[in-house]
């Protein structure tokens, strides 16, 4: 990492002083790099859709400002004209405006990482400085933090590079993403994110307000990583490497501040009604901080708020967290809920909104009823549709009449494949685009049955590829998470199948000391080596053992062994591995351990019981077990019915067999 | 009675065996008191009439019968022995005197030197109507020498991770440094109900318990677990999270009977008790709920629950290697306030003995002998011109004049010679040490003693 040492040669040229005057400076991406908002974005950029009537970035600017930034920076790619019209107008780029913003445009970026590589090749900024998105909410006033930022690296020598804003909220609020869902491991005392330290803390209940105090190191850090794409990419590699380059991640805990990104469109949801709702106060609607004529509105109680020359018929009803723009007129018998309507809209009668959100220039006929969904600009709606939840009108879009969209239909005047077709080019200048992409709509006729007889515009598909991420760019109302399933059982399941693995691992032991003739000694060496790998014990080495090798004709040739196969091929494989049995055989009770293996095993092959008796004769004979033990087995009280019956079957003839055997041998009967 | 106090003090001592080779651990001298006397003394202080002690038949005759290991406690020991081939973990032990066990019990290992409050432990365990109520502390670093031992500490045993909430109080994660090859597996099912989780090592587990009834009868059915420390809690602790303990029908009592039936039931704690349903009501009228930031009932309907108090300070150790016995030992006076000088002991006028120091029954200490920060054990003897500076002299050494002996622990019925020179020595019990020997850093024990390979 070449670029610390010019690091620390900038620090010290600017003395304290001067950085406690040098103004405050802040990056702006206004641009998500993603296509979460398509298609609505395929026609304004994110950052100026309206949230509250408000373009969003203005609220972004808004929150810079009011924390005390001096001059920001606002990169734009995608749509930058817009981006740039957009903020000529407005009070930013006004001779008086505390906050001098630039604007900064190339269609070459790609990412945030290309971004803050320009910022770096540029040299644009000298200082701390906040890294923030243009579709950022937020009321925190973040000096605080920015002062234990500048704490932080007075102390450390330029330690820390980053300080994360987080607002707690605990999981299941409504302003959280579900694709956000950040777990966060950090030093309770020193704030600091860490893993290994003695003491930690794990935090589910934190958002990521995606706001950012950076040092100036972190451009730099992006040159130098240059396959740094995200700002993800930068904490994973500043967090991995915390080690070797000693740069670390703190992070700011605000409780009472609000703070969200609008990163998706459930995002936009929560946030809107947020907002009309006050909780990111003093940015309400009616405080009209854009500073725009005909804006402001009036507020009144249960959230509802009116803009100018509103119009509202007979019998409407505005029932609570209403905002509507001005220049918008209402019919009668309407009944809206947690509603934005934008300016210069029309809306017909007998209409129902709930949690809808039209934006300006909306046509609603009559007997409408919309639920949870988004109106873009200039979008017709005529009688009698029903919009059900998370549906979108993009821009223009004519639907109706008499129609009822499903939940999550997406209506856009882009024809879908026009959109796939132009994949690769899509951070080219929209002009050409759209130019040529005009040729093409018009060749394809709108599907009636789609958008009704009068309908005007294509329905866009949810998930078009198969790939998850595709999936994700399409699923504009954000993701749908299931809880994993709790599992249970886990230690339990484990285990057992520690002992399978074993069995498994003996078997092909065994198997290759057949194969290749491997010396018994070698197979008792391996055997033992497994032993220890698994953890197991030394009576369970010997019943997985027996219990191998009674099964390995099953194992070979299959199930179907009649019993007379079956001894005819175990016999001779007893009298082979004798010698590692005698290995683990030795006392008393490995006798009876091995024993009651034998049986449990033939008590599941209950075909082949009476291979029993041949099998405790060979190993009998081959001095594995011994007479006493057998004895002693079989007069002990049967655990259960069936081996009850075992035994029965099985005792005659066993004595008999045994005494004949055993009458070289003097004491069979002091034994019974 | 509310609860029941069993103190396990069959324990062989098996990270010292150099100290206990001879005296069992809990007969061990700890400020000439045997270990097992700071338990029972912590219970008798808040008030226990009756403990169980789990046992060994050596010990047990020792207690009786030695005079010098005598506890004077008033509470009526109930004492069970238990084989001490049979390799018996401490939940084997509480399954084999589970038919002594009538109400919710309190478990204290005899290895245990605390000063914490222990209402502070059973009061969690009361307010929450804990399953399983546990006592950590802050590990303590070990500054004296430990005799015998060579250069650096050894970097110990491995970390536990303990997982609590919040509040620090509930006990939600634990795992042995051991365990974790994959890096700390935190289900985030846990991590959704309760948001916040302190993550802290560096604790150590004091090894006493409340545990309810239902526990015990639980051992009972299930004989795979041998150990408390090792298996019970940790289960328990996982358990808390386990789907089968949060059935949202928790009164259905048939549900579960039938679970009874499948066979499983003896995997699952029966932690449905008496009152348990008029508990249940009590929690749903109240406003009460033990968390922050979603609307779900109070436990989120968990109703095995683990709780850890974690002392800030004050001194808690648990005596079970050598380097924890000297520390306790320089700490233990403090604990209790008898004269460090025994009345019998026979003292001349002409010596010099610390305020910090110990001297037991019928010590002979004679003219110009110094003795500083040092237990002296009962019966000893020491010559003239001895010099004992931070050391551990147990029951009835003979230390001849002229001796130096400095941090080391010299076990009981030892022989010092004249003017030997011992320094961070263990020196074990019945050897002899000849005249003038200059030993350092050694552990000198009899060859009976040396391991076995």
């Amino acid at each position: 990492m070449s670029s610390r040492g010019g690091k620390q040669k900038k620090g010290n040229v600017t003395s304290e002083q001067e950085e406690e005057e040098q103004p405050l400076q802040a990056v702006l991406v206004a641009d998500s790099f993603n296509r979460r908002f398509f298609p609505i974005s395929k026609d304004q950029p994110r950052a100026l859709l309206p949230l509250g009537n408000v373009a969003m970035i203005d609220y972004t600017l808004e929150f810079l400002t009011s924390t005390g930034v001096q001059e920001t920076f606002v990169f734009c790619c995608w749509m930058s004209n817009k981006i740039k019209d957009h903020l000529l107008k407005s009070k930013w780029c006004r001779p008086t405006s505390p906050n001098v913003v630039h604007i900064i445009t190339s269609d070459l970026y790609r990412s945030l990482g290309d971004v803050l590589r320009d910022v770096d090749a540029k040299n644009l900024v000298r200082n701390d400085f906040i890294l923030v998105y243009g579709d950022v909410v937020s009321n925190i006033d973040v000096s605080q933090a920015l002062q234990e930022h500048r704490h932080r690296r007075k102390v450390d020598k330029n330690i820390s590079v980053m300080t994360m804003v987080f607002k707690e909220s605990s999981p299941g609020h409504k302003s959280r993403c579900e694709e956000d869902d950040v777990i966060v491991a950090m030093d309770s005392k020193s704030k600091r994110f860490s893993m290994g330290t003695d003491e930690f803390e794990i935090r589910h209940d934190l958002l990521d307000c995606h706001i950012s105090i950076c040092s100036p190191q972190v451009a730099e850090l992006f040159t130098d990583n240059f396959d740094y794409q995200t700002r993800n990419d930068f904490v994973r590699g500043i967090l991995v490497n915390e080690e070797i380059l000693g740069n670390q991640i703190h992070l700011y805990v605000t409780q009472d501040g609000y703070g969200a990104r609008v990163s998706n469109l459930q995002m936009y949801d929560s946030v809107s009604s947020d907002m009309v709702r006050r909780w990111v106060y003093p940015l309400t609607p009616e405080a009209n901080f854009t500073d725009q004529q005909g804006q402001g509105c009036t507020h009144s109680r249960h959230n509802v708020y009116r803009g100018a020359e509103v119009s509202l018929g007979h019998g409407s009803q505005m029932e609570e967290n209403v905002l509507i723009g001005r220049d918008t007129s209402i019919g009668a018998n309407c009944h809206i809920s947690n509603s934005v309507i934008g300016n210069n809209c029309t809306i017909g009668d007998n209409v129902v909104l709930d949690r809808a959100h039209m934006w300006n220039n909306v046509h609603i006929s009559s007997n409408v009823e919309i639920h949870q969904s988004v109106v873009c600009d200039g979008a017709v709606v005529k009688e009698a549709v029903h919009l059900n939840k998370q549906c979108v009108l993009a821009y223009n879009v004519v639907i109706g009449p008499n129609l009822s969209l499903p939940d999550g239909t997406v209506v856009s005047m882009h024809h879908p494949e026009e959109e796939e077709e132009d994949d690769d080019d899509e951070f080219l200048s929209d002009d050409q685009e759209v130019g040529h992409s005009k040729d093409k709509t018009r060749q394809k006729a709108f599907n009636p049955a789609e958008v009704g007889p009068e309908g005007k515009g294509y329905i866009w598909k949810a998930s078009m590829n198969d790939t998850e991420d595709e999936e994700l760019a399409q699923c504009l109302w954000g993701l749908v998470l299931n809880p994993d399933p709790e599992s249970d059982s886990e230690s339990e399941a484990s285990e057992e199948s520690q002992d399978r693995t074993f069995q498994l691992e003996v078997l092909g032991t065994l198997q290759r000391g057949l194969e290749e003739n491997i010396v018994c000694d070698n197979l008792v060496l391996e055997i033992n080596s497994l032993k220890y790998a698994y953890n197991i014990t030394l009576k369970e080495v010997m019943q997985i053992l027996t219990r191998v090798v009674l099964e390995y004709p099953f194992q070979q040739q299959g199930t179907q062994l009649t019993t007379l196969q079956y001894t005819g091929s175990l016999l001779p494989l007893l009298k082979t591995w004798s010698p590692v049995f005698k290995n683990y055989i030795k006392r008393a009770q490995d006798h009876l351990d091995c024993l009651s293996a034998v049986e449990e095993l033939f008590l599941e092959q209950d075909t082949h019981q009476t291979a029993m008796v041949k099998v405790l004769m060979k190993m009998y004979q081959l001095e594995i077990l011994e007479e006493e033990a057998i004895l002693k087995w079989f007069s002990t009280g049967a655990t259960n019915d069936k081996s009850r019956q075992l035994r029965k079957n099985q005792g005659k003839q066993r004595m008999s067999l045994q005494r004949k055997e055993s009458e070289e041998d003097e004491s069979s009967e002091e034994g019974e | 009675m509310e609860l029941q106090a069993v103190l396990m003090a069959a324990g062989g001592g098996s990270r010292m065996m150099d100290l206990t080779y001879n005296t069992r651990k809990p007969l061990l001298p700890v400020g000439n008191k045997p270990l097992i006397w700071y338990p029972l003394n912590l219970l008798e202080r808040v008030g226990f009439e009756e403990v169980i002690v789990i046992t060994t038949k050596e010990v047990q005759k020792m207690i009786s019968t030695d005079p010098k290991m005598k506890l004077d406690v008033k509470m009526k020991l109930d004492i069970v022995c238990i084989q001490e081939d049979a390799d018996m973990g401490t939940a084997d032990a509480l399954r084999h005197i589970q038919q002594k066990i009538k109400t919710d019990i309190l478990v204290v290992s005899c290895d245990l030197i605390t000063d914490a409050a222990l209402h502070e432990v059973v009061d969690l365990f009361r307010a929450h109507n804990a399953t399983l109520s546990m006592l950590m502390s802050k590990a303590h670093e070990f500054t004296e020498t430990v005799p015998g031992q060579k250069g650096k500490k050894k970097t110990g045993e491995q970390r536990d991770f303990v997982g609590v909430d919040g509040t620090g109080k509930r006990l939600l994660f634990m795992a042995n440094e051991a365990d974790l090859d994959k890096g700390l597996v935190i289900r985030k099912s846990i991590m959704r109900k309760l948001p916040r989780m302190h993550i802290k090592t560096g604790l150590v587990d004091a090894h006493l318990y409340c545990l309810k009834k239902s526990v015990v009868d639980f051992l009972a059915d299930n004989k795979s677990v041998s150990s408390i420390r090792g298996e019970l809690v940790p289960y328990l602790v996982r358990k808390q999270f386990s789907k089968s303990m949060t059935s949202p029908n928790v009164n259905d009592e048939a549900d579960q009977k039938l679970k009874k039936k499948d066979g499983n039931a003896n995997l699952e704690i029966q932690i449905l008790s008496r009152d348990e349903v008029l508990l249940q009501l009590t929690r749903e009228r109240s406003c009460w709920n033990d968390h922050r930031g979603d609307m779900s009932e109070a436990y989120h309907g968990v109703r095995l629950r683990c709780y850890v108090h974690i002392m800030d300070e004050g001194m808690c150790y648990r005596v079970n290697t050598l380097a924890a016995y000297i520390e306790a030992n320089r700490l233990a006076p403090k604990l209790f306030d008898e004269p460090a000088v025994h009345p019998s002991a026979a003292i001349s006028v002409r010596c010099l003995i610390g305020a910090d120091s110990i001297i037991g029954a019928s010590c002979q200490i004679s003219d110009k002998a110094s003795i500083k920060r040092s237990m002296i054990g009962a019966s000893t003897t020491v010559r003239e011109k001895v010099k004992v500076t931070n050391s551990i002299i147990m029951h009835g050494v003979t230390i001849e004049e002229g001796c130096n002996i400095q941090g080391s622990v010299i076990c009981s019925n030892t022989v010092i010679g004249r003017g030997a020179d011992i320094k961070y020595c263990l020196v074990g019990s019945a050897q002899r040490i000849e005249p003038e020997a200059e030993r350092t850093n050694e552990v000198i024990v009899g060859t009976d003693q040396l391991m076995e390979i």
